[in-house]
């Protein structure tokens, strides 16, 4: 903690200039997204402990022993606890070398907002760190800040931005699967030249003109692990204000690379090899930094360090790195084998098997106890017989006699289980109900009272069991989109949104074009704006047209219509528009969708089946369809039973039949 | 024998026409001899005793015949012909000779010149028991003015080698990369570090498994080792059938069975022998580090290529690599830098870096600086020699000066003629007291002639007659 007093004293008189300014950080202590949910419900990330301890303490003491002597702490979401938290810690005494300024808004929803703040407010003076409240590292990133001034001082503010990467192959477990990224660099200079997230792609392209920069020596590298460590130069909030649609560092990055030939500016990189820098990114990332932390990689971070210098933090450290707090109880014929931090007063029960796991403060564990990568918070209570592998207990849950864990459980705050269950790999449970409204952020506090509908189901937690399963699961087994989400909705649902406004728009379209009486022309003039306004494929356009189509009786006059009523509306509608459809169908596929679109339809109306055939003869009739593709689709398009079960209907067995003779007619004919 | 070494020698030296006219390529004198000594000497150097020269019948007959050509060197020459007009590639000349290759081979171009440790590849081949390992150099700036030529190419070859900078992991032409350099994530997870280097060439100088000849022999298309084999086979380093583990004789006979085409993927495995196999399983060694995935990933095709990063080597294939291994090759060898048969005024200047060749006639007050004569050459009084070649048999009457050019054999120069930055054809003749800038002389065809790439030829000068 103390390094910070002593930084650079040595150094060349030129640079002193700059040295008489402090070094600056800003740390963002929001994620700005809701990879931690249900957890960070409750606890905003930054205060998750890591090892018993709160992860922002790690940050702030990597940002203090690398030589920050003023630090802006942006706060959002949960903001009174994070100040709170910080206005108790070491580092508001007025002894901290590193002056910690709190800032705090709701209305930050990126890290694009927290940045153009601090342009707005003029904090920055000079390079200034960049960092998130997640950050656990020790590397002394004083050789990065010399590289990056010294850049910058030769080649005129050209060199915005220096990102600290740790090398780190491929596979090695404490990368981050969405944090995988693939730099293309300039070898001498050190130039970023490429920067690409390589999740869920399987060739990586580059673009040749990044090669045509003077020099004849590049590096791809593939492994490097993003400390989301950034030095910047102040330009870079300007940049942030000038560029609104600036998100996060990715957009920044991804930006500046691309106008590079515009703006002049460059983005470099600085790798370390034996420095420790990870960013608690998802649980899968929990778990791995914790154990690092434990395995002793982060020091001197260590758990026994107590560098948060709390009074009653302080554990000793003895051989296979087992850590215990103070008044730690361990029954008769109790194991720690390896890698365990115990809080103070927390008990152990007897003939408990402990590997690899941290345990909070005041815990108690009953007996026969397995613990396997156990990530225990605080107060929690295990009753005996109960086996945990590889999950996060919070604060507060009580399991209950002879449970399990399986792999990636979550038990979330004040959650009880058991007794007599097994949680199956990768059950998150929390007190929150998944259907609960996302209320607004002052919905912070624990409600252990239930909302009225909602009740325990024994079958998940349990006969005494407290919480509800949480829907979306959280850890690895995270769908790609979610990771990209900033603040609240994940792209799906975006899409799903999509696809709904794009059919009502198109609703809307057909209804005026009846009104007025416009032309089909411009009704598909229309509709393909449109499609380029909501950006929905040809196919998708296709599909929802045929759905407004075959919807717009019920649309007009309610749900209620018997089948008659229904074709004798729609018929006269396909007329009308059937240019419009032949302006979409055109190719086989086309024509296999369009049908595929109209059995999803009547699948739901099964009330209307019997109109589909009707249906299908006049578009065959309106030669919006071909007579082949409707064979095809009959013979070919029945995936489950439903759909065969529809095309048993004997009005359609007596079309399809008419069709084939029909064809045969006709290529006799032919002949 | 552990290599068989052979010398591809039958190219025309297209790219540059004006020279290989009347002398083929391999016969092109570079400081005094021909090309084709150079590659032969690396050779022998260190320590081949015989090679496979694969060759056109004029230039076997030339060596054979000509005293001027003849070739000192001890190893023994195992001379192949191929037609000229075949219009063979290298993989071509290689499955010629097919049967003569026992072993493993060293393919050499005949143009390359080079002081590269030739061990330094061959090491590489071994060590890593590899299909494929080559040797690259640092493309050379050509400091010199080329003689009637303007503008410089590019060379865009893009290599993309392993974090120890020796795997060679991929390889492409800049023209081909249109769409921008793409490369499969797998590979980039085996080799998380690559290297992009661009602005290289190829020696054309590559260590082969036999393996590699047999896979020629079934598989005619291929017909350029460079064009190709070689990223063919870089290319197949990573494809799956490749690289997985237990192809074994077994699945190996079914695959061959199966149809031709699969026989060609299968043939052009390198089967490790079994003990090497063994010893792989058995020992920690590992040629990469990060994850813990066997050595070469499994993979059993393997290319190696060998960077030099200082040293000289050219592949004198175009204009200006010519005069610039002209320039430099005297330091190759330590022969006397004027032959003893050569009849030359004690009152001439003769710089130290030139060349004199046999029997040479050099007149009072000449005066030669860093340029090549070839043999038989008589230069008269006052002349003024200055980075220039001129080949055997050229008559240089007095007070010519020329500067930058090339002189091609049997060409007589008339008195008081100023050359500068010229390419003059063999068998020319050059009127007297002309001045001639940055033009071409050239050859017998009536539609190549004069050819001045720039209008600076001075008003006076009469224009040379070309035969």
């Amino acid at each position: 903690a103390n390094r910070g007093g002593k930084q650079k004293k040595g150094n060349v008189t030129s640079e002193q200039e700059e040295e008489e300014q402090p070094l600056q950080a800003v740390l963002v202590a929001d994620s700005f997204n809701r990879r931690f949910f249900p957890i960070s419900k409750d606890q905003p990330r930054a205060l998750l402990p890591l090892g018993n301890v709160a992860m922002i303490d790690y940050t702030l003491e990597f940002l203090t022993s690398t030589g920050v002597q003023e630090t802006f702490v942006f706060c959002c979401w949960m903001s009174n606890k994070i100040k709170d938290h910080l206005l108790k810690s070491k580092w508001c005494r007025p002894t901290s070398p590193n002056v910690v300024h709190i800032i705090t808004s709701d209305l930050y929803r990126s890290l694009g907002d927290v940045l153009r703040d601090v342009d707005a407010k003029n904090l920055v003076r000079n390079d200034f760190i960049l960092v998130y409240g997640d950050v656990v590292s020790n590397i002394d990133v004083s050789q990065a800040l010399q590289e990056h001034r010294h850049r910058r001082k030769v080649d005129k503010n050209i060199s915005v931005m220096t990102m600290v990467f740790k090398e780190s192959s491929p596979g090695h477990k404490s990368r981050c699967e969405e944090d995988d990224v693939i730099v293309a660099m300039d070898s001498k200079s050190k130039r970023v030249l490429h920067y690409q997230k390589t999740q869920g792609l399987k060739k990586l392209q580059f673009p040749m003109n990044i090669f045509q920069h003077g020099s004849d020596e590049f590096e791809i590298r593939h492994d490097l692990l993003d400390c989301h460590i950034s030095i910047c130069s102040p330009q870079v909030a300007e940049l942030f204000t000038d560029n609104f649609d600036y998100q996060t560092r990715n957009d920044f990055v991804r930006g500046i690379l691309v106008n590079e030939e515009i703006l002049g500016n460059q983005i470099h990189l600085y790798v370390t090899q034996d420095g420790y820098g990870a960013r608690v990114s998802n649980l899968q990332m929990y778990d791995s930094v914790s154990s690092d932390m434990v395995r002793r990689w982060v020091y001197p971070l260590t758990p026994e360090a107590n560098f948060t210098d709390q009074q009653g933090q302080g554990c000793t450290h003895s051989r296979h790195n087992v850590y215990r707090g103070a008044e730690v109880s361990l029954g008769h014929g109790s194991q720690m084998e390896e890698n365990v931090l115990i809080g103070r007063d927390t008990s152990i029960g007897a003939n408990c098997h402990i590997s690899n796991s941290v345990i909070g403060n005041n815990c108690t564990i009953g007996d026969n106890v397995v613990l396997d990568r156990a990530h225990m918070w605080n107060n929690v209570h295990i009753s005996s017989n109960v086996e945990i592998h590889q999950s996060v207990v919070c604060d507060g849950a009580v399991v209950k006699e002879a449970v399990r864990l399986n792999k990636q459980c979550v038990l979330a705050y004040n959650v009880v289980i058991g007794p007599n269950l097994s949680l199956p790999e990768g059950t998150v449970v929390s007190m929150h109900h998944p259907e609960e409204e996302e209320e607004d952020d002052d919905d912070e506090f624990l409600s252990d009272d239930q909302e009225v509908g909602h009740t325990f189901n024994p079958a998940e937690v349990g006969p005494e069991g407290k919480g509800y399963i949480w829907k979306a699961s959280m850890n690895d087994t995270e769908d790609e989109e979610l990771a990209q989400c900033l603040w609240g909705r994940p792209l799906s649902k975006q899409n799903v949104c999509k696809v709904v406004s794009f059919q009502l728009e198109v609703l809307g379209t057909l209804q005026r074009g009846l009104e007025e009486n416009i032309v089909c022309d411009n009704l598909v003039l229309e509709i393909n704006s449109l499609k380029y306004a909501y950006n929905i494929t040809l196919k998708e356009v296709m599909q929802i047209l045929t759905r407004v189509v075959l919807e717009y009786p019920f649309q007009q006059q309610g749900t209620q219509l018997t089948t008659l009523q229904y074709t004798g509306s729609l018929l006269p509608l396909l007329k009308t528009w059937s240019p419009v459809f032949k302006n979409y169908i055109k190719r086989a596929q086309d024509h296999l969708d369009c049908l595929s679109a109209v059995e999803e339809l009547f699948l739901e109306q099964d009330t209307h089946q019997t109109a589909m055939v009707k249906v299908l003869m006049k578009m065959y009739q309106l030669e919006i369809l071909e007579e082949e593709a409707i064979l095809k689709w009959f013979s070919t398009g029945a995936t489950n039973d439903k759909s065969r079960q529809l095309r048993k209907n004997q009005g359609l067995q007596k079309f399809i039949q008419w069709l084939k003779e029909a064809e045969d007619e006709s290529s006799e004919e032919g002949e | 024998m552990e290599l068989q070494a052979v010398l591809m020698a039958a190219g025309g030296g297209s790219r540059m026409m004006d020279l290989t006219y009347n002398t083929r390529k391999p016969l092109l004198p570079v400081g005094n001899k021909p090309l084709i000594w150079y590659p032969i000497n690396l050779l022998e150097r260190v320590g081949f005793e015989e090679v496979i020269v694969i060759t056109t019948k004029e230039v076997q007959k030339m060596i054979s015949t000509d005293p001027k050509m003849k070739l000192d060197v001890k190893m023994k020459l195992d001379i192949v012909c191929i037609q000229e007009d075949a219009h063979m590639g290298t993989a071509d000349a290689l499955r010629h000779i097919q049967q003569k290759i026992k072993t493993d081979i060293l393919v050499v171009s005949c143009d390359l010149i080079t002081d590269a440790a030739l061990h330094e590849v061959v090491d590489l081949f071994r060590a890593h028991n590899a299909t494929l390992s080559m040797l690259m150099s640092k493309a050379h700036e050509f400091t010199e003015t080329v003689p009637g030529q303007k503008g410089k190419k590019k060379n865009g070859d893009f290599v993309g080698v392993d974090g120890t900078g020796k795997r060679l992991l991929f390889m492409a032409n800049e023209a081909d990369l249109d769409k921008g350099l793409v490369i499969r994530k797998s590979n980039m997870r085996k080799h998380p570090r690559m290297h992009i280097k661009t602005g290289l060439v190829d020696a054309h100088l590559y260590c082969l498994k036999k393996s590699v000849v047999d896979f020629l022999a079934d598989n005619r298309s291929v017909s350029s080792i460079r064009g190709e084999l070689v990223p063919y086979i870089v290319r197949k380093q990573f494809s799956k059938s490749m690289t997985s583990p237990n192809v074994n004789d077994e699945a190996d006979q079914k695959l061959k069975k199966k149809d031709g085409n699969a026989n060609v993927e299968i043939k052009i495995l390198s089967r490790d022998e079994a003990l090497l196999q063994l010893t792989r399983e058995r020992s920690c060694w590992n040629d990469h580090r990060g994850d813990m995935s066997e050595a070469y990933h499994g993979g059993r095709l393997r290319c190696y290529v060998h960077i030099m990063d200082e040293g000289m080597c050219y592949r004198v294939n175009m204009l200006a690599a010519y005069i610039e291994a002209n320039r430099l090759a005297p330091k190759l060898f330590d022969e006397p830098a004027v032959h003893p048969s050569a009849a030359i005024s004690v009152r001439c200047l003769i710089g130290a870096d030139s060349i004199i060749g046999a029997s040479c006639q050099i007149s009072d007050k000449a005066s030669i600086k860093r340029s090549m004569i070839g043999a038989s050459t008589t230069v008269r009084e006052k002349v003024k020699v200055t980075n220039s070649i001129i080949m055997h048999g050229v008559t240089i009457e007095e007070g010519c000066n020329i500067q930058g050019s090339v002189i091609c054999s049997n060409t007589v120069i008339g008195r008081g003629a100023d050359i500068k930055y010229c390419l003059v054809g063999s068998a020319q003749r050059i009127e007297p007291e002309g001045e001639h800038t940055t033009a071409y002389y050239c050859l017998t065809l009536p539609s190549h002639t004069q050819v001045p790439l720039t209008s600076t030829l001075s008003g006076n000068s009469r224009v040379a007659k070309i035969q």
